[in-house]
């Protein structure tokens, strides 16, 4: 605890949300980039697919905003009180950015690897590659939840 | 609003009537064909029948033939369409017209013609390319290339690595012979061009000693003349194979302004591909065709007014039990429920004789799709942008689908966001404090807010949740007491029915007698029953423990998956909120100016349009699982095959409606 004083509530609440924004923008990266090297694929092939392409390019990059979102809301939260925050806010500030840095995390990687393989559906049966973006969207839900509950312990938390 | 009743139809007809019957019938577009399989069963029968000779499969190769001349000046001549246009409409004596197929047909053949060769030159425009590449360093060298030697010396070219220099080389070539010498023609970065010249009789030594020292030996031996010559033939081939590609690049051109006929002749060949599909399933005497097929009730009248014309005899009947797994199915829906078509159509059609779900299942996806999505400024572009699709598009089936539940879906999510004060979630509130920062107001008034009463509406979405799957289980109660389940239906519906109202006074402590809770004991035994009435012996053990397990875990699973309805409303606002503040953050700091405006429009359209876009589709597919696995699971029987009447199903153009 001693230890954890010196350290300061602030320090660790600022940890908090760069982890809410890093490992959820990490993700993101890995996601989107997973995606984007099938997408290239694609695109040398047949470079008319490049628009769907790119649309499921994107879906694995919302996590890396959601964790944006989570960021924000606690830096704005932390922002003015810094140094007069004491190390138990600090530790509530980042358990609360928890889910979505984790979560974030490792669903953008999982989503990214099904839009690569929804790109091959786009390759092969075109006229069904929306069903891919629907596979998608079920991964991000639980990136959805991770937010919420990052955001609700958000809310509770007072300062 | 209902499944289409269907009649199966039974046709006879002279022969040489045929195609003027098959025009006729698809431009009724009422009538869907068979195989005919009773032939099978009556060797008699069969024996007289035969099937015809069709042009199918050359109506799809001239078909594909004119789509390619489409696809091939579209892609030299791309054509400007504007984003939202309706296709053109034709009548259906055009479509089935045969006058410009075959001018359509010569000149398509010209375009793929013109394309082939285009792609052969351009591959012989690369190799003539590459051959000038790999001669340029060998510009200086004046030998002819076809005859590397003389009376007595001969040459060898080759390129060697370019941090080795040609002396040592020379070097090397001395220690096998002194009649050889390299000398360089020319060097790059990494390579040195060398040309060894040695007499005839020292080849051996020479091949040798190169081998020896990493040489590359370069063989021009099916090219004339020197270097420079080849150079020059090439750039002059060059220069005549860019004027033929321009010629071809010409025909093409020339072609682009016949797109229009193309797509049409396309379209019309589909038209007579179609009604070829449609003859390889009749079956014919040496006069006589047989044909059955499907036709609504409905259009009998319809059917009846053409077949009057013709020598034919027919009858139609009602399907019988035993044959509704292969009657076809068709929804007729109203403005209301047709835009459901899009999800029913997309997960598989109810089966003939049961119930179109979709009237059931308007009401709970339009009240959902709204509770989700939940804001004002959404269902507002929303309902624009189904408006302007419908007005410049003219879409029918499933497009038509599509935005209708745009429209209806936009206007749930309009009222709910009335409801929860959501207008671009919270921007008149946050441009009220930019503007007067000791406003008081508290933003625009709401019966519930997913923020503020987060826990009300987790509440409400499980109860919509209850009601939603009760709705279900009411169809299935229904549908078995009309299939003469009566049991059935009391002892799986009723009993869960029982155990509910029994959960909820339990819950409630009411109707305790002596602290038991009756009505949920009673709901429980009945359920154990029910599961096992059909088991024997230890079976029923068995039944009623995979009975509880279910019941238990499937119910609780069912009603918290609606909890997903309150957590997209939550996410949708607190992600649009975030994208305010951060639009604002500008202006809070440095004061309302024309960069800080700017700078708040783009990050607002930009921020919105990608919450607006993921929420459009995300609610779309949470709603559509939760239609599909929850409500369904209670009553569908899904597995109906799609009615597909002989009708004009043109790519380009579309046939006017009669």
């Amino acid at each position: 605890m001693e230890f954890l004083n010196t350290i300061g509530g602030g320090a660790l609440a600022l940890l908090g949300a760069a982890l809410a924004a890093a490992l959820a923008c990490v993700g993101s990266a890995k996601g989107t980039g997973i995606a984007g090297e099938a997408g290239a694929g694609l695109v040398a092939e047949d470079p008319s697919k490049s628009g769907k392409v790119l649309i499921l390019q994107v879906i694995p990059g919302t996590q890396g905003l959601y964790g944006f979102v989570i960021f924000f809301l606690a830096y704005s939260k932390v922002s003015n009180l810094i140094t007069s925050i004491n190390v138990a806010q600090g530790l509530q500030i980042v358990s609360a950015c928890l889910p979505i840095a984790i979560g974030g995390l490792l669903s953008a990687i999982a989503q990214g690897k099904v839009a690569a393989a929804s790109i091959n559906i786009l390759a092969k049966k075109p006229d069904d590659w929306s069903k891919g973006m629907i596979m998608c969207i079920i991964v991000e839900f639980y990136a959805i939840l991770c937010l919420l509950a990052s955001f609700l312990m958000l809310n509770s938390i007072v300062l | 609003m209902a499944i289409l009743k269907m009649k199966h139809l039974r046709l006879m007809l002279m022969k040489d009537q045929k195609d003027e019957l098959l025009r006729k019938l698809i431009r009724l577009g009422c009538v869907q064909f068979n195989e005919i399989k009773d032939s099978e069963e009556d060797p008699e029968y069969a024996g007289l029948l035969s099937g015809l000779t069709t042009s199918l499969s050359s109506c799809r190769n001239r078909q594909a033939t004119l789509n390619s001349a489409i696809a091939v000046i579209d892609r030299y001549v791309p054509e400007k369409s504007p984003l939202l246009a309706a296709k053109i409409e034709v009548s259906a004596d055009i479509l089935l017209d045969d006058s410009g197929i075959e001018s359509a047909l010569n000149r398509a053949e010209q375009v793929i013609a013109a394309d082939d060769r285009a792609k052969r030159i351009s591959s012989e425009e690369s190799r003539q390319r590459n051959l000038i590449e790999a001669l340029t360093p060998w510009l200086p060298l004046d030998l002819r290339l076809e005859k590397p030697w003389t009376e007595r010396a001969q040459w060898i070219l080759g390129t060697i690595q370019g941090k080795a220099g040609i002396d040592s080389l020379n070097d090397a070539l001395l220690e096998y012979t002194d009649e050889a010498e390299a000398f360089e023609i020319n060097a790059d970065k990494s390579r040195r061009y060398v040309a060894v010249v040695f007499s005839k009789d020292q080849l051996a030594a020479v091949q040798e000693c190169l081998r020896a020292t990493g040489f590359n030996t370069v063989s021009f031996s099916e090219l004339k003349g020197t270097p420079k010559d080849c150079i020059n033939l090439a750039k002059a081939e060059l220069n005549s194979l860019d004027k033929e590609k321009e010629e071809c690049f010409d025909v093409i051109e020339q072609n682009a302004e016949f797109r229009k006929e193309f797509k049409l002749a396309s379209d019309k060949m589909d038209a007579r591909a179609t009604i070829a599909e449609a003859e390889e399933k009749l079956l014919s005497t040496e006069n006589v065709l047989i044909m059955e097929g499907w036709v609504p009730e409905e259009s009998e009248k319809k059917l009846d007014a053409v077949l009057s014309g013709f020598d034919c005899a027919w009858e139609t009947e009602a399907p019988e039990k035993a044959e509704y797994p292969d009657v076809p199915v068709k929804l007729k829906n109203n403005f209301l429920t047709n835009g459901l078509n899009m999800v029913t159509n997309m997960y598989s059609l109810p089966q003939y004789g049961t119930v179109d779900p979709n009237p059931l299942m308007a009401p709970f996806f339009i009240l959902f799709y709204g509770l989700m999505m939940a804001d004002m400024g959404y269902g507002i572009i929303m309902i624009l942008a189904a408006i302007v699709a419908k007005a410049k598009m003219k879409p029918r089936d499933n497009a038509l689908s599509f935005t209708q539940l745009l429209f209806w879906g936009g206007i749930a999510t309009f009222a709910m966001g009335a409801l929860t004060g959501a207008f671009f979630s919270d921007i008149p509130y946050q441009i009220v404090h930019l503007l007067n920062p000791e406003s008081t107001w508290k933003g625009l008034p709401y019966l519930f807010s997913p923020i503020s009463n987060s826990e009300t509406v987790l509440y409400g979405s499980l109860v919509l949740g209850l009601l939603h799957l009760n709705a279900g289980m009411i169809v299935s109660f229904v549908m078995k007491k009309r299939a003469g389940n009566l049991a059935d239906a009391i002892w799986e519906e009723g009993s869960l029915w029982v155990l509910l109202v029994g959960g909820v006074l339990a819950v409630l402590k009411i109707g305790n007698v002596a602290g038991i809770p009756v009505v949920l004991i009673i709901g429980v035994i009945m359920l154990l029953f029910g599961a096992g009435r059909h088991a024997k012996g230890f079976g029923k053990v068995t039944a009623a423990f995979g009975c509880i397990y279910n019941t238990a875990t499937g119910w609780f699973g069912d009603v918290l998956s609606y909890s997903r309805i309150m957590a997209l409303m939550l996410a949708g606002g607190v992600v649009g909120q975030v994208f305010n503040n951060v639009a604002l953050m500008p202006a809070k700091n440095s004061g309302i100016n024309v960069l800080t405006v700017i700078a708040f429009i783009l990050i607002f359209v930009l921020g919105h349009l990608m919450n607006f876009g993921l929420n459009l589709l995300g609610c779309y597919v949470h709603d559509l699982r939760l239609q599909c696995l929850e409500f369904f699971g209670k009553f569908y029987q899904d597995g109906g095959k799609p009615f597909t009447p002989l009708k004009f199903g043109g790519k380009f153009v579309r046939a006017k409606e009669n």
